[in-house]
């Protein structure tokens, strides 16, 4: 069965630095995949390669076997199959949540305002979010901010999420309660790939784990063989490092 | 323990520790003080007793309006009205939509609060139009400014209405078209009464100001996003517009518009005086507000382009929808600004260009046989400054305020 999503070769570099050497990743249908590693390691980098938002310059990108990084596919057909959510959030600051998360359904995919309004109130019902619908995005919390752009992800029902750790930049008691979405949707079935450095969460939801460093995909495997027998020092230096930080 | 004294102090203490703290203090306090006092008196003694107002008065219609023929008047007293009540609409609409929205800043005022409000906002405008008004002798402006009054009451009322309520988007559509006809409107019909070329007096500042501001803006934001543009060539020639026209001083750009055309163009197709100024300071206005446009896009961060991008929108709509709303609401002071300076380099016209408008105006009447070799340019030329005071210290304070306001809930 060809995987949902797959990443074969990608190289990307910017300027003179190498950001990602021969990145190879396979997601299958359903998959939950965590990418971790150390901060400047190309998690982010891939995220933005596989949503088309950086091109790549050597390799392919491949969703439901269909080469999609090639020039001749245009970007935004393959973008509204994806959702992508951003550590910094990323709302739009002069509209309020209900625009926000209705725009690309009305603007690109030409539902009626009454339909799209519709989905949008089912998302925030489910995430408890219903009541801050015609508020703007500065007078909510870095939890809700954040859980706003994830239903605005989802609001097309893309087929596949990209999460751009997005937990990074929210006050620690604020990260549960996003973290908690991302696990409604893996029981929803969603195939996912999450950039994270929450361990203790890549640990529960993920299906494969992958280490990236310096660019390279250095080793990969079920959170078990991951977390409990990673064979290269490197992982092992850098799990060593969390542990010791209290954040395992 | 020590015990707090939080007792006011008294005046008497209030000015011994702010104003003679030291001597040095005090000898500035006192310096500063007498100049102050002294100005102050010798203005008002000039103003109220030694000024002689009467050339003003004698000549307002000359200076407001020019040698606009007096059976003409007309068309401005309709243009007026019209343009009152074109603005009370929008007023109206506005505050009915904040009501809506529910971020009306003066819902939950009392009626006493709102008027205090618009007085502080207005009041020195209407001061100005009375003042004016008591120096006319006949009936004519006291009803134009009564007429227009009312224009922009019933305009108010009935845009809060219309505000108040959700309209399908077609007729907000057409709504935004008519309001942007009305005083297109208004000004071709005060043009076919009196053809643009004899527009003289601040009738002249004023409305050449106003065409200028609606001009040089969408000219200016093509500009910056030409400057912007991914096209070299567009890029190129965008950067070469603005920095040549930034770099050059707009007396000269008008005084090349009155003598230049003729090179280019046989006389008879030549367009007139004011034509020239107006197509000069749009000229002009729009590459300063290219460059103010650009920082504004600089302005929003990276991150929204990209959310835009990742949520399918096409470049167009990614521009049009997502940055430049934030763009230009974070420049509208500076653009203001801009505006503010056009309204007073509209004087330069009339040297430049030997149009007859307010600064001209208030010099020519110092030439007649009643008042010649008196010296009466100051009272003139202070009537003059007190007037494009009045205009721009409005306009400032509405941009503060505007300022203020979209600094709250939507950043």
């Amino acid at each position: 069965m060809t995987p949902k999503l797959e990443v074969r070769n990608v190289v990307k570099s910017f300027d003179d630095k190498v950001v990602l050497q021969q990145v190879d990743l396979a997601v299958g249908l359903h998959e939950v995949v965590c990418l971790i590693g150390s901060s400047g390691s190309g998690k982010s980098t891939l995220l933005k390669c596989i949503n088309l938002l950086v091109p790549i310059d050597a390799g392919d990108i491949l969703l439901d076997g269909r080469a999609i990084a090639d020039r001749s596919v245009n970007p935004n057909e393959v973008r509204q199959k994806m959702g992508i959510v951003f550590q910094a959030f990323n709302l739009f600051p002069h509209m309020t949540v209900l625009a926000n998360i209705t725009l690309s359904p009305i603007k690109v995919h030409g539902q009626s305002k009454a339909e799209a309004g519709e989905r949008a109130m089912e998302l925030l019902e489910r995430f408890g979010l219903l009541d801050k619908i015609s508020e703007y995005p500065d007078r909510l919390s870095g939890g809700q901010q954040q859980r706003v752009a994830i239903v605005r992800a989802l609001a097309t029902n893309p087929e596949l999420m990209l999460f751009d750790e997005v937990t990074s930049a929210l006050d620690p008691e604020l990260v549960a309660e996003v973290l908690e979405v991302i696990r409604g949707l893996k029981d929803d079935g969603m195939t996912m790939v999450v950039a994270t450095h929450e361990m203790g969460f890549a640990r529960d939801v993920a299906d494969q784990v992958c280490f990236l460093d310096d660019g390279v995909v250095l080793e990969s495997g079920t959170p078990k063989q991951i977390f409990s027998n990673p064979q290269k020092p490197r992982t092992r230096q850098f799990l060593q490092r969390i542990v010791d930080a209290g954040r395992l | 323990m020590t015990t707090v004294s939080v007792t006011k102090p008294s005046a008497l203490t209030w000015v011994r520790r702010n104003l003679f703290r030291t001597p040095l203090d005090a000898i500035l306090t006192i310096v500063f003080g007498s100049l102050a006092v002294y100005v102050g008196i010798r203005g008002l003694l000039f103003v109220f007793v030694n000024g002689r107002w009467e050339i003003i008065s004698v000549n307002l219609k000359l200076l407001m309006v020019g040698r606009w023929p007096a059976d003409e008047l007309i068309a401005i007293a309709v243009a007026l009205v019209i343009l009152g009540l074109w603005a009370g609409l929008i007023a109206g609409i506005i505050a009915g939509r904040q009501v809506r929205k529910g971020t009306s800043a003066i819902e939950g005022m009392t009626r006493l609060e709102r008027a205090s409000d618009l007085g502080r906002r207005f009041g020195l405008v209407i001061a100005t139009l009375l003042l004016l008004l008591s120096l006319t002798d006949t009936s004519g402006p006291w009803l134009m400014v009564l007429f227009t009054f009312v224009g922009g009451v019933v305009g108010r009322l009935i845009g809060g209405q219309i505000g108040v309520r959700s309209l399908p988007s077609w007729v907000s559509r057409l709504g935004i078209v008519v309001m942007v006809v009305i005083p297109v409107w208004a000004y071709l019909y005060m043009a076919s009464a009196v053809p643009l070329a004899d527009w003289e007096g601040f009738l002249f500042n004023l409305s050449s100001a106003a065409a200028g501001v609606v001009l040089s803006f969408p000219l200016g934001l093509l500009l910056a996003l030409g400057r912007r543009s991914k096209l070299k060539l567009l890029k190129g020639m965008s950067i070469a517009y603005i920095e040549a026209v930034r770099g050059a001083p707009l007396y000269v750009l008008l005084l090349l518009a009155n003598v230049s055309l003729e090179f280019f163009v046989p006389a008879a197709l030549a367009p007139s005086k004011v034509v020239r100024a107006i197509v000069t300071f749009t000229l002009f206005t729009a590459a300063y507000i290219a460059e103010i446009v650009r920082g504004g896009l600089q302005s929003v961060p990276l991150g929204q382009e990209e959310a835009a991008k990742a949520l399918g929108l096409s470049p167009t709509k990614q521009m049009r929808l997502i940055v430049l709303p934030q763009a230009l609401r974070n420049v509208i002071p500076a653009q203001i600004g801009q505006f503010i300076s056009l309204f007073k380099d509209t004087t330069l016209a009339g040297l430049a260009l030997g149009i007859l408008d307010l600064l001209n105006a208030a010099g020519a009447i110092t030439q007649q046989s009643d008042f010649r070799g008196q010296g009466l340019i100051i009272e003139t030329l202070v009537f003059v400054g007190f007037l494009f005071w009045v205009g721009s210290f409005t306009m400032s304070r509405e941009s503060q305020r505007l300022e203020r306001k979209l600094g709250v809930g939507t950043r």
